[in-house]
């Protein structure tokens, strides 16, 4: 897995995490309610670290 | 005219009685097999694949609410949406539809890892609520479904809690003939242990599988009981027979899980129902009717649209293909997006587009039917 950091163009804030190893890529939100953003955290969890927001 | 007084109307080699009669407040109780809004699983009809009829995606990828994983494969395997052939048991009751796992071909054959599973997952709320005294152990929930293999063999599934201490109920479908529709019917009852949160995360999953190495599976498991649940006992070991042939296909239909002591009639619902039901968990849209503004030339902000059902959560979003949309002086596409704003109500989307539009900026822009038409995929399932 792979995974980018997207900011919001309208706040500068992070708005997305992008799930770039799959093709067309995932846009997660910031919500522990969807298990995208889980499966993220977990792969935090496990030392890994995105890629930063352009 | 007649008036006959009973408190009870049972079958001639029936234990349970058909009707029971309160004998002062006169109301009864009958024991239907064909009652209505009793089908806590979503989508076991397998009439509903939004994301479109065969896939070799690990999770969900073809039938809605029904997620074919798999691990340490050599070739994916496939799943389908298919069509049950006509005089079959199940397409004689209605169910013309399955869900089709076709294995590939798995050269190094069966490692301890290996696995090939379907799973159903309820929300916990929907199982807390459901009407299941899930405490008492003489409170039921009854699963039923039919299965085909085109491999003769016994396979194994299991029942699995999310929330507090997880319990799991692991079940044999016992010895399948090949190429033979054969429907399955366990009767579960409470336990004190079992834990059902009040919410919209994962309650129960229900997991029939083709294929568990032994990692997952232990000879201890006792079948149709609860246990604590153990990565490592999911159920008994299972013959390999399946997963190492090449193009052996595992099919499901009717899956029906209920409040219940015995297994009733699977209950069908009309298409415009299920769909409505798995629009929770997932909805796809070609073209989505997008609405909003220019903010250069080449960069919309805030293209939105409500959704046709809320969702579960905020959902996440695979934008595919090409979407033209127009300015009233003329036409660009969003080919990405750039950022996604979600909640379970709607979705907006910043993108970029191939093209530029010669108005200015705060211009309406609004993507339009007949030109080139993207899908918007959004997902939030359990």
């Amino acid at each position: 897995m792979n995974y980018k950091l997207v900011n919001s163009s309208f706040t500068g804030k992070l708005q997305n995490i992008k799930r770039t190893d799959v093709t067309p890529p995932i846009f997660i939100p910031i919500n522990e309610e969807n298990t995208d953003y889980q499966e993220y955290l977990a792969w935090v969890a496990e030392g890994n670290t995105a890629e930063a927001a352009d | 005219m007649s008036e006959i007084k009973v408190n009870s109307i049972k079958g001639v080699a029936a234990s349970t009685a058909a009707l029971t009669i309160n004998n002062t407040d006169g109301t009864c109780t009958a024991n239907l097999t064909n009652r209505t809004n009793r089908r806590l699983t979503i989508n076991g009809a397998m009439t509903i694949a939004q994301r479109g009829a065969s896939s070799t995606t690990n999770g969900y990828g073809s039938v809605d609410r029904f997620s074919v994983n798999y691990g340490g494969t050599d070739e994916n395997p496939t799943q389908q949406q298919v069509d049950v052939a006509s005089g079959t048991t199940p397409y004689n009751l209605g169910l013309t539809k399955a869900l089709k796992v076709t294995n590939g071909n798995q050269t190094s054959g069966a490692g301890a890892a290996d696995y090939v599973e379907i799973r159903h997952r309820i929300e916990a709320q929907d199982i807390r609520n459901s009407g299941w005294n899930y405490l008492s152990s003489s409170s039921f929930i009854t699963l039923s479904f039919y299965v085909k293999s085109s491999v003769a063999q016994v396979f194994y599934g299991y029942l699995t809690t999310r929330d507090g201490t997880r319990r799991s109920y692991p079940f044999s479908t016992g010895s399948l003939s090949a190429d033979t529709w054969t429907k399955i019917t366990k009767t579960i009852p409470g336990n004190s242990g079992l834990t059902f949160d009040n919410d919209n995360g994962a309650g129960l999953d229900i997991f029939i599988d083709p294929f568990y190495g032994t990692d997952y599976t232990n000879n201890s498991v006792s079948l149709d009981q609860w246990n604590t649940h153990s990565s490592g006992n999911a159920f008994p070991d299972m013959t390999s027979t399946w997963y190492t042939t090449d193009d052996a296909t595992f099919e499901i239909t009717g899956v029906q899980l209920e409040v219940s002591d015995h297994a009733t009639d699977f209950e069908h619902r009309t298409f415009a129902q299920e769909i409505a039901l798995c629009r929770r968990y997932c909805q796809v849209y070609v073209s989505p009717r997008l609405r909003g503004v220019l903010a250069q030339s080449t960069q919309f902000q805030r293209m939105g649209f409500s959704f046709l059902e809320e969702m579960r959560t905020a959902p996440s979003a695979v934008w595919g293909g090409t979407q033209d949309v127009y300015a009233g002086s003329g036409t660009a596409s969003i080919t990405g997006q750039a950022a996604v704003y979600s909640n379970t109500h709607s979705y907006e989307t910043d993108s970029t587009t191939s093209g530029s539009l010669a108005v200015g900026a705060g211009s309406s822009v609004c993507a339009y039917i007949g030109g080139n038409e993207a899908t918007l995929t959004l997902s939030a399932e359990l």
